[in-house]
């Protein structure tokens, strides 16, 4: 089958009267989600895999940079990482090219999603197939209801899984010692002088933040879990509007400034300009202590009755260029070797979505080696609690950015 | 006659190359804006545009940071000029003017944050002694939401360009001359510069200051860091929108707007001048003399040395960053010092690095051989002399060109290659250098090219031996503005470049709400070095070329 080795047949540069144009023939696309392996690692080599994910971190950056030298070494692929500042973008540039027609060699080959992405990405077919299943180690992945229903929305093998995140706080006891335990509190504290802040919806941190709000605070959290209805949203929602409008004078910024990510809090925590910070990385603060960014007295905490969780997943758009290869990029990423350097705080300290006890004695001893300090959230000491359904986050934010948006 | 038209059909083809996407860009923006292009934009984006609750906020905010530091760098360049000029602060001003030209606005802007948020090296410095703070004050944040801290930032960064502008013009408004007539009639040196000085200078410095103004009204990547978030400035908000496939007819919308407002605002401007010149002529005529200077001058020496203080400090906080383990609040200087991230971090900072020297070395130098072809060929009398054409890009919000040029990559397939991101870093580059070199190809004596003719040298071996190392100096000046041109472009390089190319302008930007403020600092450091290597460069590289024909010469 050499004739259908996916090769750039023909590129032409022309300088046209208009730009630059750069004109790909057509070319075949051997490989099916649910081809055998052997034959897409084979495709896979020699690909170039651009993969779109949120650029925003340099440690994830670094890791990236890694897993693209070991995937280099291993299966010949080459891995380009394309840092985004936010996903919703790059699922609108996919949207653009459905609409022109733009069916082959697309932009992106491999992409960081969850959620409200993943479920407009489904919605409007943006995704290529059911590639996650057909991955060599798919059979070492947890069995959990996070990994199945991304935000209630059924994953279907549209995307593999990454990682797990919840939302965590961290504060500073040489400052604050016995921090919020629920919504209440935190009001309670900020009104009485404690400093914090929250970046702004649609940043991730901000959203999953008045989420957290939100089930804590409705007198309807049935309604949460089923798609938004636009009947009873407000209704729903009052309780976290009144919260919201008694906490926003009383933040950092008076609720007119904001700063516009989770890791711009960690930042302010240890200017000391707000006492709580945002993450969503169980394990952020023990890599920031250990890389001097946050002093050693902050310690990881969240609220009394959990805070929420979620999955996040990685997904090959329908036009991908690379399909073979975004196909070995996402295995790798499954990889105990990969999932163990994730989870390890001095890398990235991001919990794995491995299933320990599926894995042999030397893997799983990668995992249970990892020394994760005193900084990060105690294991086991979490509550997680489950995403609002996915419509729920651009309802949230659309509200927000009404009320205290302009 | 033939070689006659082949020669300036390149001339033409080289305009051509230069016109073809701000045209392109032009209508990219105009057709989807008003819901004309199947597939991208099928209706008109107006009345979405007008029914999102952030638009008159933003449209608000842009014209207020956006007068409001043209004004102020304006003031500014004046005070500089009557207060400063004949002081010993003097001196340090010229010094200091090409570094801080150079030196990017997204880099510079990171050293003004640096220096002035509550827990900034400004509070840390006089703090606790001074204000017994022990903790951050919390009475103020920085960006803040009336979007002071941008304005700020676009004073320190615009403020060099205008003087710079106007120190070109001085030699030729005879300025002594003026300043001892006036004083030998008794009027004050202010008077002097503003009844005799100011309103020959004005009129010479009007085309920087307009580009100034539309600069400050369309700013994306210095807005993004500065300037508030909800609502942000116009064309920041205009980002959000173009990336929303629903959204790229109310985006175009916004940036045809926007292309509008800077426009208005030129009008206005206009007008504003004519005011003041009314109100000066009747001033002039009214006879007073005016106090001395003296009151003031140590007021606006003040003020001009605190503006470069400032930006000299951003720069020195991106070393100091850079350099830091760990450095909190109170602290003057960092606990622990560490040139480790310098080394473990070089993974996310070589790569941008030789990213952005490719586009700068490529900019460079098909600006440069593009400039000189049309020079050449204008010195030759192929082509005519254009001077209005190369202020287009200059002028037209970058936002306006290029979400047209986007729409027109996406739909040709051209987005996303390296090419595309080339050729627009090009269009951006290309003004500049020839606006530096056409005075010095203009104003080159004739009498060189005779003379070596008739020594018996041909066109092409006058024009490498003769012409351009005697025209050596404004060649490297021009080669290293169009370097430091590229490597600043954020907007070109993101909207063409499909977010693939990760040059230093985007790592900064795209980076800065999350990375480690240790690794910002040196990528910010990286963008500000390779501009000033470059304008080094452009200094010492004429002299080795000049230096052994000097010789010759002697002997």
């Amino acid at each position: 089958m050499r004739t259908n080795t996916r090769k750039k047949t023909a590129k032409s540069l022309l300088f046209s009267l208009l730009a630059t144009l750069a004109l790909s023939l057509p070319t075949a696309h051997a490989i099916e989600p649910d081809s055998d392996w052997t034959a897409v690692v084979e495709e896979a080599r020699g690909q170039t895999v651009y993969f779109n994910a949120w650029g925003g971190s340099d440690r994830i950056n670094s890791y990236l940079q890694w897993a693209a030298d070991n995937l280099q070494e291993q299966y010949g692929v080459t891995l380009k990482h394309v840092k985004v500042g936010d996903i919703a973008e790059v699922v609108g540039q996919l949207e653009a090219a459905k609409q022109v027609g733009r069916n082959e060699d697309g932009n992106v080959d491999l992409m960081w999603v969850n959620g409200e992405n993943f479920a407009a990405m489904k919605r409007n077919s943006l995704t290529w197939g059911p590639f996650a299943d057909n991955l060599e180690h798919t059979n070492i992945v947890k069995d959990s209801p996070s990994i199945q229903f991304d935000f209630s929305v059924p994953v279907d093998g549209l995307e593999s899984p990454w990682g797990g995140a919840q939302l965590v706080f961290i504060h500073d006891t040489a400052v604050m010692d016995e921090p919020p335990q629920s919504a209440a509190e935190l009001l309670t504290y900020v009104v009485g002088g404690a400093r914090f802040t929250y970046p702004a919806p649609p940043a991730f941190h901000g959203t999953t933040l008045i989420k957290q709000f939100l089930i804590e605070l409705t007198d309807n959290p049935e309604a949460l879990a089923k798609p938004v209805d636009a009947a009873t949203f407000d209704e729903v929602t009052e309780p976290l509007w009144v919260y919201l409008d008694t906490l926003h004078p009383e933040l950092r910024g008076k609720g007119k400034s904001w700063p516009n990510s989770g890791e711009a809090t960690r930042q302010l925590l240890d200017d000391g300009e707000v006492d709580i910070a945002l993450s969503f990385n169980p394990n952020e603060a023990t890599a920031a202590v250990r890389s001097g960014q946050l002093p050693d007295s902050v310690r990881t905490y969240v609220f009394r009755d959990g805070t929420i969780g979620n999955t996040h997943f990685v997904t090959i758009p329908w036009n991908a260029s690379a399909k073979a290869g975004a196909m070995v990029v996402a295995n790798y990423l499954l990889s105990p070797e990969a999932q163990a350097r994730k989870a390890n705080p001095d890398y990235w300290g991001d919990p794995t979505v491995l299933d320990l006890t599926r894995l042999n004695e030397e893997d799983r001893k990668a995992f249970t080696d990892i020394d994760l300090g005193v900084w990060a959230l105690p294991i086991g000491s979490g509550k997680v609690l489950p995403e609002p359904h996915a419509s729920w986050a651009e309802a949230l934010e659309q509200a927000w950015i009404e009320r205290y948006g302009s | 006659m033939e070689r006659r038209t082949a020669t300036s059909l390149l001339g033409w083809g080289v305009l051509l190359l230069f016109v073809a996407p701000l045209c392109a860009g032009f209508l990219g923006t105009l057709l989807p804006a008003f819901g004309l292009v199947p597939g991208l934009a099928e209706t008109e984006g107006f009345s979405v545009l007008f029914a999102d609750a952030r638009f008159w906020p933003a449209v608000r905010l842009t014209l207020q940071t956006g007068f409001l530091a043209t004004a102020l760098v304006m003031v500014l360049t004046i005070v500089c000029l009557v207060c400063v000029q004949r002081t010993r602060v003097w001196r340090w001003v010229l010094a200091s003017l090409p570094p801080l030209l150079a030196v990017p606005h997204a880099a510079l802007a990171v050293g003004v944050l640096f220096l002035i948020t509550p827990s900034g090296w400004v509070a840390r410095v006089f703090s606790p002694w001074l204000t017994g703070w022990e903790r951050p004050p919390d009475f103020w944040v920085a960006p803040d939401a009336e979007g002071m801290t941008l304005v700020l930032g676009l004073v320190v960064k615009e403020f060099p360009f205008l003087l710079l502008a106007a120190l070109a013009q001085l030699p030729s408004l005879n300025v002594e001359a003026s300043l001892s007539i006036g004083r030998t009639l008794g009027y004050s040196p202010a008077r002097c510069w503003s009844r005799l000085i100011l309103p020959q200078l004005y009129p010479r410095i009007r085309s920087t200051l307009l580009i100034i103004l539309a600069f400050n009204l369309s700013v994306v990547d210095m807005a993004l860091l500065l300037g508030p978030g909800n609502p942000p400035t116009f064309s920041v908000f205009l980002m959000s929108l173009v990336n929303d496939p629903g959204m790229r007819a109310a985006a175009s919308a916004g940036a045809l707007i926007l292309a509008l407002g800077v426009f208005a605002s030129f009008v206005g401007l206009y007008g504003l001048e004519q005011l003041i010149s009314l109100w000066a002529k009747a001033r002039r005529a009214n006879g007073r003399r005016g106090a001395t200077l003296n009151r003031w001058r140590g007021v606006g020496v003040g003020l001009v040395s605190a503006v470069l203080l400032f930006s000299v400090l951003g720069l020195v906080m991106l070393v100091l960053w850079s350099f830091t383990r760990r450095w909190r609040f109170p602290d003057a200087l960092p606990q622990q010092w560490s040139a480790a991230h310098w080394a473990t971090r070089s993974d996310v900072l070589v790569q941008p690095l030789v990213l952005s020297v490719y586009f700068a070395i490529g900019t460079m130098v098909l600006a440069i051989v593009a400039a000189v072809v049309w020079l050449e060929l204008e010195r030759l009398n192929r082509v005519p002399q254009i001077n209005s054409v190369w202020f287009i890009p200059l002028l037209v919000p970058q936002v306006t060109l290029l979400f047209g040029w986007q729409a027109v990559a996406l739909l040709m397939g051209a987005d996303g290659h390296w090419l595309t991101v080339l050729y627009s870093h090009w269009v951006y580059a290309l003004p500049y250098v020839v606006l530096i070199l056409a005075t010095a190809w203009r104003e080159h004596d004739p009498a060189w090219h005779h003379a070596a003719n008739t020594l018996g040298g041909g066109y092409w071996r006058v024009l490498s031996r003769v012409h351009m190392p005697l025209l050596a100096k404004p060649l490297c000046q021009a080669a290293a503005v169009a370097l430091a041109v590229s490597v600043a472009q954020y907007l070109p390089t993101l909207l063409l470049g499909a977010g693939r190319y990760q040059t230093l302008a985007i790592e900064l930007v795209t980076s800065f709400g999350g990375v480690d403020r240790r690794v910002i600092a040196a990528l910010a450091l990286m963008q500000s070095l390779l501009p000033l290597l470059a304008f080094f460069a452009a200094l010492i590289v004429p002299w080795i070329i000049m230096k052994p024909r000097a010789r010759a010469w002697q002997r």
